[in-house]
């Protein structure tokens, strides 16, 4: 799935970062390469925000260093601003503004001459182009703030949350673009708490809690490690359902399957594989959206 | 800094406030300073009473109801003590003392001397008038021309010459007004930018907080400029050295915009916001309302910077003042302007970091 080249688009050594006596990032180390989607999970408080922010320049990392596209986000934040996208979780449009001159607004800001209709059309915006801000949906909102973050066409794109409050079918859009900018060769750092979705969009995942990456791999590999397949069969009795899960490496299951079988009551039967909550659970103790 | 981003943030500014319906009935404060310039009296007082005390029961001197004439009302006084306690007291705007001898010096063809007290903010044309009316009275009563000697006494000092209609006293409280409430506009969308989250989306593009706030600043002193100069059009005001005008308002303006940088980087809260910001408005439009008060001491008000911006703008407007005249003025906001634009852009630089 993964199409990189081996050139290392954003790293971090031992990166930290502390609010008074809270140790929000604690000595973070990770690389993620060119064309790469990192998927960045963690409950909240967890750390998420605040790595982005060092990422992005806005907050100077305490301990250790980091780079984006080569630049250090301690030195060097302005040159990483000019080749980076970032959408955030919590809206900031300017209300008063329409979607066409917030856009314009970041458009100018980066000095460029870009045509926004067809970033517009891709998130099917068009028909509140000339709508106030303040006038629209949250998730029509959300898809602004999507096409804000594309604007300059960057070489990085920090999403944060990037389809929170959005029907499926914009959704599904956005993650879509996503998966064609990574075609393009564009490295995504996505920061969700939408475990199908970063399953579906991530080539790797970071688990991060309590300021530390507990762990780091690609989806597949995380489940088959530290995930359980089950056989979850569902029994029709006489006050209605019964689930019973079985997993599948226990050597009692056939038998168990076998006796179930027998019993000829089953509604349905089938494999289940283990979620990356799961997975986050077996690590840390802890769920994913606490 | 990019003159792009200063570009862009300066329009977006212009346009967000524009659609704050706050901000822009604050445009129209120029019409509503003018109608309560045209509200206030546009003439001086024109009727004097005047006090007159002859200790020496003058058979000569002509009674009051002879000698009353239009603008003059004199009310007369038989005990010195009583004459001078009331003309000391600021009752009259003159006193009229006559001397004691003033019968027997008048028929033996002598010089009396009369003396004259007056409040020190009689216009000097009305101490002109007073003075003439003397004369004309003494004339009278010698039945042609007599010399007389007049001595002037002013009481407290001299305010010759500055004795200013309501009306134009007015404008320079409305002006210093008009400019100290920029620091709303400003605060307004400083907070606004926290408010809405959008500072932070801003600073991960090229633009740089220095330009986030020379946009905030251009944009101040824009807005200032339309209120002040709406109401110097509508008050029929612009006269005067208008260069030197136009630089005390741009003094002005960016005092308001420094105060507005630092008030705007105290909350994130809008509403709150606006509590920050009425308090030191209205220490800072105090100066220019003590020309309702005028017994109240000046010097309190001379710790307040906008003290000298009212001035200068009295002094430019209602007194020709150039350069010359109000340069001590302009100094001293230049240094208050330096300070507060400091404080502004550490405590923003502050926030947005």
């Amino acid at each position: 799935m993964m199409t990189t080249d081996g050139e290392k688009i954003i790293e971090t050594e031992n990166l930290t970062y502390s609010y008074g006596d809270t140790l929000a990032v604690d000595h973070i180390s990770f690389s993620v390469e060119k064309g790469e989607i990192l998927g960045f999970l963690g409950p909240n408080g967890a750390g998420k925000t605040t790595t982005v922010k060092m990422l992005t320049g806005q907050l100077v990392p305490q301990e250790g260093w980091g780079k984006v596209l080569g630049f250090d986000v301690a030195q060097e934040p302005k040159k990483i601003h000019e080749k980076i996208g970032v959408c955030f979780e919590e809206k900031n449009l300017y209300p008063r503004l329409t979607v066409k001159e917030n856009l314009e607004f970041f458009v100018n800001l980066f000095g460029l001459e870009v045509d926004i209709d067809p970033l517009l059309k891709r998130v099917d915006l068009s028909k509140w182009v000339n709508d106030r801000v303040e006038t629209l949906s949250k998730g029509l909102q959300q898809r602004v703030m999507f096409v804000r973050s594309m604007i300059n066409d960057p070489d990085v794109l920090f999403l944060d949350e990037p389809t929170v409050g959005l029907d499926p079918i914009s959704a599904d859009a956005i993650r879509n673009i996503i998966l064609t900018e990574k075609k393009k060769g564009k490295t995504v750092f996505l920061t969700t708490h939408n475990m199908m979705e970063a399953d579906k969009l991530s080539d790797r995942v970071a688990f991060i809690n309590e300021g530390k990456i507990v762990a780091l791999d690609t989806p597949e590999n995380l489940k088959l490690k530290l995930g359980k397949r089950t056989l979850k069969v569902k029994m029709r009795t006489e006050k209605g359902f019964e689930e019973e899960t079985l997993p599948l490496r226990d050597p009692e299951t056939p038998k168990r399957a076998k006796e179930l079988l027998e019993k000829r009551n089953i509604a349905t039967i089938h494999t289940q594989e283990a979620t990356l909550e799961e997975v986050f659970m077996k690590l840390t103790g802890r769920k994913l959206e606490q | 800094m990019k003159a792009s981003c200063i570009k862009a943030i300066t329009r977006k500014d212009a346009v967000a406030a524009m659609r704050n319906k706050l901000i822009v009935l604050g445009l129209f404060a120029g019409v509503i300073f003018a109608v309560m310039y045209y509200v206030l009296p546009s003439t001086v007082e024109e009727t004097f009473t005047v006090a007159l005390y002859d200790g020496s029961s003058s058979q000569l001197f002509p009674p009051v109801s002879e000698l009353e004439m239009e603008g003059i009302h004199i009310i007369f006084f038989t005990s010195g003590e009583e004459f001078e306690k009331a003309v000391e007291e600021g009752d009259y705007v003159a006193g009229i003392a006559l001397p004691e001898n003033f019968d027997s010096q008048l028929l033996s063809g002598k010089q009396p001397t009369i003396t004259l007290y007056f409040k020190s903010d009689v216009p000097e044309s009305v101490r002109t008038s007073i003075e003439y009316f003397i004369q004309l009275t003494i004339e009278y009563v010698a039945l042609g021309e007599q010399p007389i000697d007049i001595e002037t006494e002013m009481l407290g000092e001299d305010m010759a010459g500055k004795h200013i209609p309501l009306r134009e006293q007015s404008l320079p409280f409305f002006l210093v007004f008009a400019l100290m409430m920029e620091m709303w506009t400003i605060s307004t969308l400083i907070v606004e930018e926290s408010a809405f989250g959008t500072m932070r989306a801003v600073l991960v593009t090229p633009a740089s907080p220095s330009d986030v706030i020379i946009s905030k600043g251009i944009v101040g002193i824009g807005y200032s400029l339309i209120v002040v100069v709406s109401i110097l059009i509508l008050t029929q005001s612009v006269r005067g050295n208008l260069p030197v005008l136009f630089l005390g308002i741009f003094l002005g303006a960016i005092m308001a915009v420094s105060m507005g940088l630092f008030l705007g980087s105290l909350t994130k809260d809008i509403l709150g916001s606006y509590i920050y910001v009425a308090v030191p408005m209205l220490i800072l439009i105090l100066p220019g309302m003590f020309i309702f008060v005028p017994d109240i001491s000046l010097s309190i008000v001379k710790v307040i910077p906008t003290y000298y911006l009212a001035n200068a703008f009295g002094q430019i407007l209602n007194s020709g003042a150039g350069l010359v005249g109000v340069w001590k003025d302009f100094l001293i906001i230049a240094g208050f302007d330096t300070v507060f634009f400091v404080l502004g852009v550490y405590a923003l630089r502050r926030r947005f970091s």
